[in-house]
């Protein structure tokens, strides 16, 4: 309680527009009154067809576009938003402004959360990716600290067996992992003597092995400490046999959409992202196959043949998407709290317009955490002091507890606009 | 957050121009040109694409304005500025600029830099196979990727380490020292298991199971038809095992023993195997007709069972020896020769035998129902008939697969003589013996340690082994104070009363994550022959240096020069281009060329692609079109052919059916056979053609298209980065405020007319488009084509390049290449020093692989010659 009233005070004090959550926030918090724990974040490599995104109208009442549509039943569980960026460079290279804002490949968001209220669950943070990705590794999502690119999952079951199964042997792991942290000491004495007379350049390369290193560690720690913590086996059938082509990304996704729901369900971990790549890959809908490829139909010249192909992909795109807040919805956490109101999900892009490799304006949507959502909420960027996406995404961090105040150049916050 | 920013500020000022006024003034006729022609756009005020010309010095210390100076010197190189639509410098006002920058370039950028290097995950594999002898090592599924930088995925820079890959090792470096030291598994409480008749197993007619007992009646090979196993009995330790076997003769013929012979086999069953290979535990002489107890001891080893077979049956599977036996049979019993007759020619002698119906228990059943058949026709019972002659025959062939074999064992197994069997029990284990797992653990030791533990203490043990291993490990002398860490966790461990297996496992797991294992060339010294060996033998092999590079780095022979044979006033790195051409890939299938070419090429794309059905491509063709570029670059660096061959060759490297369905070669026509089909051969060509060399293989094509529809610009970009090494810049800051009109666009020709009339984009597509659009006949996967599928209308492949040539098609092109092949020589000497360096190749780097480019192009222009060349360069031998 202590920690949000000097939140407030730092707040204030700073001199921000800020609404002052009602005085119930003043109460000792309860399980059940708590904010959000978990967040999520969706990211599409080429972006939302902006026409087909944004809805005309503002305000809560505003009609589904089309690539929304799926969504039309959580309409007053989400917000979107347009005119939001990060005023970050532009073209594919760019993309990773999604979650570092500017400059790119520094600490992201997810990160960021995750380094603050992930600590205490199995996995601080999980990063997945949609089937085998166009080019082996080519551009990350999620950051460390120190700017380290992070490897995403790509196979569904990699991530169930990283979840879900245990090994047979508990005392063995026990004493495989006692053994292992407790020679770590003498490993990296060694380690830090040769870090020690490295050049600067080569000593500042290696400091990525040591911040490994200490997670590594730290998840030693905290395996160690849930030894005799039954593995959660949660009743779900991993279909025998999944395809990673990124042609079938969207039945990949809704995989992986099942598993990130039980995740949080099984309070395996609190921060989740999920990349979907947009290469070549040619989709087939009702067993016709496209004429043409993702990435070049984000290319469309206005063509309204493209668009149409292109907007139907994003549509399945969120009709995964959909399915997944469904089951936040459906599913209640230990205290009876919808994980929906307990998840903030974040949905947008490092890419604002792919047709012309734009990173202005990007598409994004807010669902759950429990806010009070505001339908479409349109951001004139002409507007002197107009908000940056970052803005909102410390509105989003403060939302999940936390203090911060600034997410990279961002020093505002949209707590006006979502609370 | 806050530190973040501090960085940012100190980047920005050690970066920047706030230094400038240190450095070097720009001499007055470069200033002249750089005013005329650039700062309208890129002074203080305007710094159009963050680019700032209005400056007045240089300061060649800092390496940010030295890469500044670089890509000025790119651009203006490539004519890629000012944009078309500006004034232009002349060919003279570009020099002055040339000599200007390269010079200050040269002199001021040194050689070198590449970060430490972590073992991209292709070589980590390799490294800990090579070092532990464990050719089935693969890493597990999910093992976290390398991320790739300028097209590689082994760059110092590139590879980073995330907490994930740093999990990934660790788990890895358990599951080695597993296979060596794996859990020591107390010995279990000794159990009897009672395998009954019906808990054996029956494979073809081996075996019977007839009034409770199991009858064996043949003997020989293979195993599987003539021997019985505990198939549901398998041993879980190796030990010394009490086996009790009940058997009892049946019908026996005479007092001569039946000899029952008992072995032990591994594992998975096949019944192929020979019976003969499998250790032979006990011959058990069976001579009573009622059951008989026979008890002995033997060791047995995890995941073994017991075979059993009746070695003296009368029924051998021999087609000599049983074309007797039945002459024989015939001889005496007219009755049962007919039986057979009949059976075995139900439509007369000159009609065919009844052949696999005969097989088994109903080819007995047959012959027993003409037996009890009073009417048999006994007329033709006689030895010299045709039938029976065709009848011996058959029994004298391949007794081991013939069906009337198996009719026969039926025959044994009812009427006897046959060896029963009617219980086995066996007991155990008595006593631990070490089984082919242990023994194999054990050389697996002695492999990594170099010697046997013997009577060695522990830590006398664990000592000696880190001085042979750990150097082997991290590829470099250790010092001592290293290997007293190590020795140190050991020596813990083992002071709290753990195992020496255990102290070792834990040895090895460290080891196996610790910076001087994972990580290349770190150490604080300048690049020494260690740091060469292990560069040479990763950049040729993918694995680490072996004996013979350690060795000669040991005697610091491998940079030891030499004077040259050919002109002994010059000296030349004798050594180092004598291991470099022994470690020379020389098969298609080898990790360099594997890893290299699909680097390189973007053939590694393949995978996530799926041609259309209208292309009628199978897996096994994508993986044959892409073998093809991997023989093809084999062929040209194993003969030293000239650089030439990769444009424009006299051969290709594909199956002819492969050649005929895509490279419209003519000829004859593709094989039935699938196995022919994808047969790869060297096949002739025709220099000058639109096929062969690496513009229009099949495999390129396909990776830079997507499977249905071709993608001009990535071909354009493709050819630029890979072919002509001058790659685009990354598109630009600025983008057009709308998107692209194309809709009445009908051909991709029209459609990127329209991408590029914006000037922002027009400057570099104006080099990719035409570039991409002229390999147009090319379609989705190498297929020719004149027309463009949607609208129809004829391709037209023409083309100008970025200095202005006119190009007619692709096969011009391949002809302009030839006569400017010193470009892709660079290019490709670039990447391959970009792949062995694993750094951003600078200025002066380039510049020295530029003139070995260009004196490899005066002595033949071998392939294999440049590449040796390469390596005894000063930009390989630098950190």
């Amino acid at each position: 309680m202590n920690c949000n009233l000097d939140r407030r005070h730092f707040l204030r004090g700073a001199g921000m527009a800020l609404a002052l959550p009602s005085l119930e926030a003043f109460s000792a918090p309860t399980a059940a009154t708590v904010g959000p724990r978990n967040f999520v974040a969706v990211g599409t490599l080429l972006g939302w067809h902006q026409k087909a995104f944004y809805p005309k109208q503002t305000g809560m009442a505003y009609d589904m576009p089309a690539t929304l549509a799926p969504l039309k039943a959580f309409q007053d569980d989400m917000t979107v938003f347009s005119g939001l960026d990060h005023r970050a460079v532009n073209n594919h290279a760019g993309w990773p402004n999604f979650l570092c804002g500017a400059p790119l490949k520094t600490y992201s968001l997810d990160q960021i959360i995750a380094d603050q209220i992930g600590q205490k669950s199995r996995f601080p943070s999980l990063e997945l990716s949609t089937g085998r990705e166009a080019a082996e590794g080519h551009i990350a999502m999620s950051f460390t600290r120190r700017g380290i690119g992070l490897p995403r999952i790509q196979q569904p079951s990699v991530l169930y067996k990283t979840l879900f199964v245990s090994s047979e042997d508990r005392a063995r792991t026990e004493s495989i992992l006692q053994s292992g942290r407790s020679s770590l000491d003498g490993l990296l004495a060694d380690a830090k003597r040769l870090q020690r007379a490295l050049p600067l350049a080569d000593r500042n390369k290696l400091d990525e092995y040591f911040d490994s290193m200490r997670a590594v560690e730290k998840r030693m720690g905290r395996q160690l400490n849930a030894i005799n913590d039954p593995i959660p086996r949660p009743d779900y059938q991993l279909p025998s046999s999944v395809s990673l082509e990124p042609s079938h990304q969207i039945e990949l996704s809704d995989i992986l959409y099942d598993l990130m729901a039980l995740t949080l369900e099984t309070e395996s971990s609190r921060v989740l992202s999920l990349f979907i790549d947009g290469g070549g890959q040619v989709f087939s809908f009702d067993g016709k196959a496209l004429g043409t490829g993702y990435h070049k139909l984000s290319h469309h010249g206005n063509s309204p043949k493209m668009i149409a192909d292109l907007v139907a992909i994003e549509t399945a795109h969120m009709r995964s998407f959909s399915g997944f807040i469904k089951q936040l919805k459906e599913k209640k956490n230990a205290h009876g709290k919808s994980l929906l109101d307990d998840t903030v999900v974040l949905l947008g892009t490092g890419m604002g317009d792919a047709s012309r490799h734009s990173n202005k304006n990007l598409p994004t949507l807010v669902a759950g955490g429990g806010f009070k959502h505001q339908g479409h909420v349109a951001v004139d960027q002409s507007k002197k002091g107009s908000p940056l996406l970052g803005d909102l995404y410390v509105t989003l961090m403060q939302k999940l507890g936390m203090e911060v105040d600034q997410f990279k150049h961002a020093t505002s916050n949209m707590n006006e606009v979502l609370s | 957050m806050r530190r973040d920013l501090i960085l940012i500020i100190i980047g920005l000022i050690s970066a920047g121009w706030l230094q400038a006024a240190q450095g070097q003034q720009i001499p007055g006729p470069v200033n002249e040109v750089l005013s005329k022609y650039c700062v309208d756009c890129h002074d203080a005020d305007v710094h159009e694409g963050d680019v700032d010309l209005g400056i007045t010095s240089v300061d060649w210390t800092q390496k940010q304005q030295r890469h500044f100076m670089e890509r000025v010197l790119e651009v203006s190189e490539q004519k890629t500025m000012p944009p078309a639509e500006e004034d232009h410098p002349t060919a003279q006002e570009r020099q002055i600029v040339k000599d200007w920058l390269s010079g200050k370039l040269l002199q001021h950028t040194p050689i070198g830099g590449t970060l430490p290097r972590r073992l991209s995950n292709a070589e980590y594999q390799n490294t800990i196979l090579s070092l532990f002898n464990l050719p089935e090592f693969e890493l597990p599924l999910g093992f976290p990727q390398d991320s790739t930088l300028e097209g590689f995925d082994n760059l110092g820079q590139g590879l980073v380490v995330s907490p994930a890959l740093m999990q990934a090792y660790s788990d890895s470096a358990l599951q080695v020292a597993d296979e060596l030291y794996p859990p020591k598994e107390a010995l279990p409480e000794s159990t009897v298991r009672i395998v009954g008749p019906e808990d054996m197993t029956l494979s073809y007619s081996a075996a019977a199971l007839h009034d409770g007992a199991l009858r064996l009646a043949s003997s020989g090979s293979p195993l599987g038809k003539t021997c019985t196993w505990t198939g549901g009995m398998k041993i879980q330790h190796s030990g010394t095992y009490l086996i009790t076997i009940d058997s009892s003769t049946f019908n026996p013929k005479s007092k001569e023993p039946m000899v029952l012979e008992v072995r032990a086999m591994d594992r998975a069953v096949d019944g192929r195997l020979l019976q003969d290979t499998l250790r032979v535990l006990k011959e058990i002489e069976v001579t009573s007709e009622s059951p008989q107890s026979i008890t002995f001891e033997a060791d047995l080893y995890k995941g073994q069972i017991l075979v059993l077979g009746w070695l003296n049956a009368e029924l051998k599977l021999n087609g000599k020896l049983l074309s007797l036996l039945m002459r024989n049979s015939f001889e005496r019993d007219k009755r049962f020769l007919a039986a057979w007759q009949a059976a075995a020619f139900p439509n007369g002698f000159d009609k065919a035998s009844r052949g696999s119906g005969m097989r088994g228990q109903n080819g007995w059943e047959l012959v027993k129902r003409h037996l009890n058949d009073p009417n048999l026709d006994l007329s033709t019972a006689q030895m010299d008939s045709k039938g029976t002659q065709k009848l011996l025959k058959i029994f004298g062939g391949h007794a081991d697969t013939s069906p009337y074999a198996e009719a026969l064992a039926h025959y044994y197994f009812e009427k006897g003589p046959s060896l029963e069997i009617h219980k086995i029990k066996v007991k155990g284990p008595l006593k631990p013996v070490p089984g082919p797992d242990e023994k194999r653990q054990i050389q697996l030791q002695v492999n990594v340690a170099g010697f046997e533990k013997s009577h060695l203490s522990n830590l006398a043990y664990a000592e000696k082994m880190l001085a042979n291993f750990l150097p082997r490990a991290f590829r470099r002398p250790v010092d001592q104070h290293t290997l007293d860490s190590f020795l140190q966790i050991a020596r813990e461990y083992w002071a709290t009363g753990h195992s020496f297996d255990e102290g070792m496992h834990l040895l090895i797991r460290n080891i196996l994550i610790s910076p001087r294992f994972l990580y290349r060339a770190v150490h604080p010294g300048p690049f020494d022959d260690y740091d060469l060996a292990t560069r040479l033998s990763y950049f040729l092999t993918q694995g680490p240096p072996d004996e013979t590079l350690i060795d000669l780095a040991r005697r610091g022979r491998l940079s030891a020069v030499h004077p040259s044979k050919a002109d002994p006033s010059k000296m030349e790195y004798w050594v180092l281009r004598r291991e470099a051409k022994r470690l020379m890939p020389t098969s298609h299938s080898a990790p360099m060329v594997q890893s290299f070419t699909s680097q390189w090429l973007d053939t590694n794309l393949l995978a996530g692609i799926m041609p259309s059905a209208e292309f009628n491509f199978t897996p096994e063709e994508i993986s044959l079109a892409k073998s093809e570029v991997e023989r093809f670059f084999t062929e040209i660096l194993n003969k030293n052919l000239p650089m030439t061959d990769f444009i424009d060759p006299d051969f290709m490297f594909t199956s002819k059916a492969f050649a005929n369905k895509n490279y419209n070669r003519g000829g004859k026509l593709p094989t039935r056979f699938w196995r022919e089909a994808l047969k790869v051969e060297r096949l002739s060509i025709e220099r000058g053609s639109r096929y062969g060399g690496l513009l229009g293989q099949s495999a390129i094509m396909m990776a830079t298209a997507n499977g249905v529809d071709t993608q001009p610009v990535i071909r354009g970009v493709w050819v630029l980065e890979n072919i002509l090494g001058t790659p685009p810049p990354e598109a630009p800051k600025d983008v057009p405020a709308l998107t692209p009109e194309t809709r009445s666009a009908t051909t991709p020709r029209d459609l990127l007319a329209r991408h590029t009339a914006d000037a922002a984009c027009a400057t570099c597509h104006r080099r990719i488009d035409p570039i991409g659009l002229m390999l147009e006949n090319f379609g989705p996967v190498g297929n020719w084509r004149e027309t463009w599928p949607e609208s129809g209308k004829a391709i037209d492949p023409s083309s100008v390049l970025p200095d202005g040539t006119q190009i007619d098609d692709v096969i011009d092109f391949k002809s302009w290449v030839v006569d400017h092949i010193d470009l892709f020589s660079n290019c490709l000497a670039q990447k391959l020093m970009t792949y062995a360096t694993g750094r951003v190749l600078n200025h002066s780097e380039k510049h020295e692989i530029e003139s070995i480019v260009k004196a490899n192009h005066s002595k033949g222009n071998g392939f294999k010659d440049l590449v040796v060349d390469l390596i005894a360069t000063k930009t390989f031998q630098t950190k």
